[in-house]
């Protein structure tokens, strides 16, 4: 398969979908991060998602979807490094499926093209209404935030973390910014990520010829100046600083780390990097579950995880109160293990196998096959096919895997813990 | 739907069936062109059985242990179970809900040995006073962690409003105390009474054969019949009204939480029909395809995460619509003002059409994924049903079936009001 240019900075990609019953097309928009339209872009997700032109009523636009066999459709905000992407997908049964012989492949592109590119605007601008009650959704969320204390606790250390720097930008934008997003800052964010944008069309088992088509038609008359893709870039390595964060009436305390290999040098390959965190801690049999939770009883979850563009290592786990500190020298002495010397052969097969497995698993699933693409993309490398990434991910040796460890260091340790005993229930 | 598309429906998830000599019933689908197998070893045994006769002899079980028995089921005294997996490349885990444990692995290579490890760590428990102590210890920390999620919370709290003494007022892990109960003897009897063939079903799906699952089933020795003590569930139904119309307390949360929950009659074993009624009904009251989902969004009364669903066992079924909001009286009220006005005028066809249509694609999605195939099919088993007949009722299902139910169902005097308010926020009066 391959990645064609439809035009400067416009890309589709055809995947294969015979064995599903079902298609899939995604629209990604990749764009540079910037802080002060951060909330708006934010907002600005939400309002998407409620309608287009072509069917601008949110309501009206879930029954269309329902009388599609419950099509389901999405709009989405994430991070790639110091650029940011805003994505709509669309996945519904097969044409040939269609019972009444709708013009199925028609109706799912226009749903999904026209939420990205034919908004739906009232004199030029977005919905006053749709953008009011955004911002208020977009209000919840930052409270919300604190209900779920391990996300709360890993997005704090983030925080700490990335500091300024343009990876840190937040995805949902800042509560101080909030008031000042209006109609017109909505959509003057969503002319600079139409303009600025590398646009991927991935489509999964609909007719290709006709999404081409209808993608260059709805660009036809903008103008476009993408961005390149913004390069790599890490925090640099500092001393380690400790942050506790007490909350009354919390019964398990949480615990995240955050490392940093401090250069964009020599970024290892996202095989090394994903057998480097199954044999950390990315598995049951990683040496973070093994020891630290099932020997040492510390942790319930302790799990690890990476960003390869950024050079980010994140642990976070759930540990009693008070034992915070005796956990987070535990981490230490696993990582410390597996810097000073090779992993067992016999663990480190164990790892790879697990990862191979999921490589095998890609195939399963249409949102597995599409991200698996669209990560290559990202990372500006030649597509592989899975078979290939197995026999990639099967090359790694425990030495690469030693000197990758090596160069984390810990920047950022943030506990929220307990105060005082829970209120009781009344 | 006409019955042309019930057969087109039929034959997407169909799934092969055994029923082997000792009781065993195998499942399998077979997805030509996957990678990927699926298999999930459930045995109807969740944290709600909690008293029963063995043999005659009356047990009592201490809050947790269903959920503790999972946690152990994967030591023997090789080792661990989870290493074994981990050699062959798979992923494993199990979880406990309140009628099923349920032990599963994916794996893309090497089925047969997966297979094997599967069936005969569920045959072979080996339960030590010493492995459980440090078990109490993970579990301790489980326990924990739930009690600070709001959304569990709310779910038990909700329970202990509507039941006066049904086992589900339980926590599915326990509490520290209850699993402190717990002994090598006891966790034996659970095994020798719910870990046997015929209270259990194997569900695969993936690009494997029913013939080879069947010959795993044979390598761990479940083609014989074997002699199995008899178990009788103890006979329960929770009598008299709701104990508790509402509850409020406080948590470490910014916003206010709330459930407004119903108890509803148990669905009889292999009642799809009203399973199928149950998930119309609440779409209907307050789904996304809804006018009051929008007056609720659109006011910046819910959240998205603002959902409805239920939750049945073997002695009790419960509604809940829960959600966060500043306003979780109003959002109520209004919830209760659209079921009487449901119960009062009807449903509305053309929405009630949508909602179908919906759930029908969502049931042929579901089978289209490996892993939910295979959930789905033990689930429904254990529920005394089939996908098949799950389709089959929901396009047999009219609006007239749902103003029907709503006349029984969702009823004041079955209700409950769970809120959480953030702490240090004043308590509201009752």
């Amino acid at each position: 398969m391959q990645r064609n240019q439809l035009a400067p900075g416009i890309y589709m990609t055809v995947l294969d979908a015979e064995k599903f019953n079902r298609c899939r097309i995604t629209v990604h928009l990749r764009y540079p991060a910037r802080r002060q339209s951060a909330t708006d872009a934010a907002v600005l997700a939400l309002v998407l998602e409620r309608g287009y032109a072509g069917c601008p009523d949110m309501t009206a636009l879930s029954r269309r979807l329902a009388g599609l066999y419950g099509a389901e459709m999405g709009v989405d905000l994430s991070s790639a490094g110091s650029d940011r992407i805003l994505s709509s997908d669309l996945c519904g049964i097969k044409p040939q499926f269609a019972l009444n012989g709708e013009d199925l492949a028609a109706a799912y592109t226009e749903i999904v093209l026209g939420i990205l590119f034919d908004p739906y605007l009232v004199d030029g601008l977005f919905d006053a209404q749709a953008v009011a009650i955004e911002k208020e959704t977009l209000r919840r969320r930052f409270a919300a935030e604190f209900n779920d204390k391990r996300l709360y606790c890993v997005q704090q250390a983030r925080r700490r973390f990335y500091g300024d720097s343009p990876m840190g930008i937040e995805l949902n934008g800042y509560l101080p910014d909030l008031d000042g997003v209006t109609p017109h800052s909505v959509k003057a964010e969503y002319d600079r990520i139409l303009s600025a944008s590398v646009i991927d069309v991935i489509v999964q088992g609909v007719d290709a010829a006709l999404v081409a088509d209808r993608v260059q038609a709805a660009l036809a008359g903008c103008r476009r100046s993408p961005a390149p893709l913004s390069a790599p870039g890490a925090v640099p390595a500092v001393p380690v600083q400790h942050f506790a964060e007490k909350v009354p009436g919390l019964t398990q305390a949480k615990l995240c780390m955050f490392f940093t290999r401090g250069t964009t040098e020599h970024l290892p390959s996202i095989h090394l990097l994903r057998i480097a965190m199954g044999l950390f801690g990315g598995s049951s049999t990683s040496r973070l579950f093994r020891n630290v939770r099932e020997k040492q009883g510390l942790c319930y979850y302790c799990g690890a995880s990476a960003a390869r563009a950024t050079g980010t290592m994140l642990v976070d786990s759930g540990v009693e109160p008070g034992n915070e500190s005796a956990a987070e020298q535990a981490i230490l002495r696993e990582l410390e293990d597996l810097c000073a010397r090779p992993a067992l052969d016999e663990e480190l097969e164990e790892t790879r196998r697990g990862l191979l497995s999921s490589i095998d698993a890609v195939g399963d699933s249409l949102g597995g096959l599409e991200s698996w693409y669209y990560g290559s993309i990202l990372r500006q490398e030649p597509f592989i096919t899975p078979e290939e990434g197995k026999a990639l991910t099967s090359a790694v040796t425990a030495a690469q895997v030693q000197e990758l460890l090596q160069s984390y260091h810990c920047n950022i340790c943030y506990a929220v813990t307990a105060e005082k005993e829970n209120a009781p229930c009344q | 739907m006409p019955m042309t598309i019930r057969e087109k429906a039929a034959a997407a998830v169909h799934a092969q069936k055994a029923v082997l000599p000792s009781g065993l019933t195998v499942l399998c689908r077979t997805m030509p062109g996957y990678s990927t197998v699926h298999a999930m070893y459930a045995t109807a045994f969740g944290s709600t059985t909690r008293d029963f006769l063995l043999d005659g002899r009356p047990v009592h079980l201490p809050a947790g242990t269903a959920h503790f028995l999972e946690h152990k089921m994967f030591e023997s005294e090789q080792g661990d179970a989870l290493e074994l997996f981990a050699r062959t490349g798979a992923s494993a885990n199990a979880y406990t809900s309140w009628d099923s444990t349920c032990y599963l692995f994916s794996a893309t290579s090497r089925f047969d040995e997966n297979l094997d490890i599967l069936l005969q760590m569920v045959a072979h428990p080996w339960f030590t006073t010493g492995t459980i102590a440090k078990e109490q210890g993970i579990i301790g920390q489980e326990i924990k962690m739930y009690e600070d999620s709001p959304d569990w919370r709310l779910t038990t709290a909700s329970f202990r409003c509507l039941y006066r003494s049904d086992p589900i007022r339980e926590d599915i892990a326990g509490t520290v105390e209850s699993i402190a109960q717990l002994t090598p003897e006891l966790l034996y009897t659970c095994t020798d009474a719910f870990y046997q063939p015929g209270n259990m079903v194997l569900s695969v799906a993936g690009n494997i054969s029913l013939e080879r699952v069947l010959a795993a089933c044979r390598r761990a020795g479940l083609d014989r019949p074997g002699h199995h003590p008899a178990v009788t569930l103890t006979p329960f139904r929770e009598q008299g009204p709701v104990p508790q119309h509402s509850m409020h307390f406080t948590m470490p949360v910014t916003r206010p939480c709330f459930s407004l929950a119903y108890r509803e009659p148990p669905l009889a074993f292999g009642d799809v029909r009203r399973a199928m009624i149950l998930d119309v009904v609440t779409e209907l009251v307050c789904g996304g395809l809804t006018d009051l989902y929008r007056r609720l969004y659109d006011g910046g009364l819910v959240n998205p995460e603002f959902s409805s669903d239920y939750a049945s066992t073997r002695t009790a079924c419960t509604v809940f619509f829960t959600g966060e909001s500043s306003q979780p009286e109003q959002v109520a009220d209004m919830l209760r003002a659209e079921i009487a006005r449901l119960r009062r005028e009807g449903v509305d066809p053309r929405l009630f059409t949508l909602v179908k249509n919906e759930m029908y694609g969502d049931l042929l999605a579901m089978l289209e994924n490996v892993e939910s195939a295979a959930n789905h099919m033990q689930a429904a088993f254990l529920k005394g049903a089939t996908v098949e007949e799950e389709i089959a009722a929901l396009a047999a299902l009219t609006p007239a079936d749902v103003d029907g139910a709503l006349q029984t169902m969702l009823l004041p005097e079955w209700e409950a009001f769970v809120r959480i308010d953030p702490s240090g926020q004043e308590l509201t009066p009752e």
